[in-house]
């Protein structure tokens, strides 16, 4: 792990998808998608309602074959180890993929216990635990807003303070990867635009995966992007490259807002 | 700031008629509406009324006879007081409560976190059933196996037991309801921060359930309360001190049975009738004051939880 700065173009990929895909009962919500998601970057993926984004995060942390009735094939390698293998154990997928939701889902607790949350499961306690969680508070940007009184239960935070919260609250579990699902759909454009300066701030220290409707978020924000259109990979890339000179008509379209 | 806007104040008034006439269909309307007013606050106090009355009825006959001994003296002919009665149903109750909330719970919550939704429907069917069986029947079904089978007779145990069958769908019933109303995104993000299953149940569903699962036994315990049938064919009857879990025991609902049969002779076991269905309602309203605080309570700290 070089911590210069300079990333490496070379650097394996931290997660890498082959051929997956996914089934529900009567359609395919996922056909043979294969990229790779870089480390310490932030990797954007567009596309319309319904095209399998959603699902392609929920199967990189093994979320998604919680929704039952979906038949997973393909392969999900994370720092090279296949995360669907029989011996892998989904819990331990997801503290080092951690995931944020749409809507800000914090826990009826204070705001210190929703960021000890995750680190608590794993038994820390005392001083430990403690100094993660404002570390990690402080990662989210929350620490000088939230100040010393930590003990305020988090459900009177603002939308996007809790937004920030959860982004806290996965970093404190210290994960290498964080998928997001469309972390600002439901936040005012202040707020969003916090959450949007973090995420460009936290690549320095963990691969991000946002999934996002906001084409100009993915523009700003995200390095290199993909463009999913009824659950294929149509288009991955540069994002600059993407939006200015995408090699497919459909990618076109859909960053010209001629559909979506 | 309207007159800033354009025609000024006059254009605004209203001649006295426009307000004032009151056309034959709005009066129709109007009359209606009084009507229905009526109609509703009648249906309200026909609900009420019976319990106010009953109360007052009990009250008069009761709070004027209370003494310290009503509470303290054991009745022995027609004198004494319900001190039996009163140790009696706090055993009872205490331990068919017990019994009724680590079975309730455990069943609910394996109902809405664990079972296969086959069983999940199954098991709430027969809550339910469970719930309408007649309590008597749960009575003969106590006698049968914990005073016969058992060859125990008529115990405490064998009442609490049978009490606990009768109460035990109420806890399970609202177990399960409260377990199966956490917000499912309260799981995911559990989940998705690498909680276990049962890491989930213990640190988050938990606390979020708890206040819907001390509803359901609150409830249980006040329906426990109110039944004579369960205990009369299993905890028998005993107007002595308290022994233990394999003697029998007497209850206020039983006192309330029996002493109100007497003949006018025993117009002292009348009052004592009276006094125990008073000390029943006082526990039961208790009961639910301490349930809406709690309830109160925990609503404040849960505001805002998004579904």
């Amino acid at each position: 792990m070089s911590d210069d700065g300079g990333r490496d173009v070379e650097a394996p990929p931290i997660i890498s998808v082959r051929e997956l895909t996914v089934r529900a009962r009567d359609r395919v919500i996922l056909e043979r998608v294969t990229l790779d998601i870089p480390d310490r970057d932030v990797t954007g993926i567009i596309g319309p309602s319904g095209c399998g984004k959603t699902t392609l995060i929920r199967t990189m942390n093994r979320m998604a074959e919680r929704s039952g009735g979906l038949a997973i094939s393909g392969s999900v390698r994370y720092r090279g180890q296949e995360i669907y293998a029989p011996e892998v154990n989904p819990v331990l997928v997801r503290q080092k993929i951690g995931m944020v939701f749409q809507r800000p889902v914090v826990f009826p607790m204070s705001i210190f216990d929703n960021v000890a949350f995750g680190p608590r499961l794993n038994g820390l306690d005392g001083d430990e635990l403690e100094a993660i969680v404002l570390r990690s508070l402080e990662r989210a940007g929350l620490l000088g807003e939230v100040g010393s009184d930590l003990d305020r239960p988090a459900l009177e935070l603002s939308g996007g303070q809790q937004q920030r919260l959860c982004i806290a609250r996965a970093l404190a579990v210290e994960p290498r990867v964080l998928l997001l699902d469309e972390p600002t759909a439901s936040l005012d454009p202040i707020a969003a635009q916090r959450v949007e300066a973090l995420l460009f701030e936290l690549r320095r220290e963990y691969a991000v995966v946002l999934v996002t409707h906001n084409l100009q978020q993915a523009a700003r924000v995200a390095t290199r992007t993909a463009f999913l259109y009824q659950g294929r990979l149509i288009e991955y890339d540069e994002t600059k490259r993407l939006f200015e000179t995408p090699r497919e008509k459909l990618t076109e379209n859909y960053v010209t807002g001629r559909f979506g | 700031m309207i007159r800033d806007r354009g025609a000024g104040p006059t254009a605004l008034a209203a001649d006295g008629a426009e307000l004032a006439a009151v056309s034959p269909r709005l009066r129709h309307r109007l009359r209606l509406d009084g009507i229905v007013r009526w109609a509703l606050l009648g249906a309200f106090a026909a609900v009420f009324f019976p319990l106010f009355d009953m109360i007052y009825w009990v009250s008069v006959r009761a709070v004027p006879k209370f003494t310290l001994a009503t509470f303290t003296e054991y009745q022995v002919g027609n004198a004494g007081g319900l001190a039996a009665m009163i140790e009696g149903t706090f055993v009872l109750i205490g331990l068919a409560t017990a019994f009724a909330t680590s079975i309730g719970l455990i069943a609910g919550i394996y109902t809405a976190e664990y079972a296969p939704p086959a069983v999940a429907r199954i098991g709430r069917l027969a809550g339910n059933v469970l719930a309408g069986i007649p309590a008597i029947v749960i009575g003969y079904f106590g006698y049968f196996l914990f005073a016969l089978y058992t060859g125990w007779g008529y115990t405490t145990l064998g009442g609490a037991l049978t009490l606990s069958v009768l109460m035990v769908p109420f806890v399970y019933r609202t177990a399960d309801l409260a377990f199966s109303s956490v917000p499912a995104s309260q799981r995911e993000a559990a989940l998705a921060l690498g909680a276990r299953r049962h890491q989930y149940l213990r640190r988050l569903a938990w606390p979020i359930a708890l206040p819907t699962v001390l509803t359901g036994v609150f409830l249980a315990m006040a329906i426990g309360l109110g039944e004579t049938a369960p205990l009369v064919y299993t905890a028998g009857w005993s107007n002595t001190p308290w022994t233990g879990l394999f003697s029998p025991t007497s209850f206020l609902t039983g006192a309330i049975w029996l002493f109100y049969e007497q003949p006018p002779t025993l117009g002292a076991l009348l009052t004592l009738a009276f006094q125990a269905a008073f000390l029943l309602i006082v526990i039961v309203v208790a009961l639910n004051l301490g349930l809406q605080w709690l309830a109160d309570r925990y609503r404040r700290r849960l505001r805002g939880l998004g579904a």
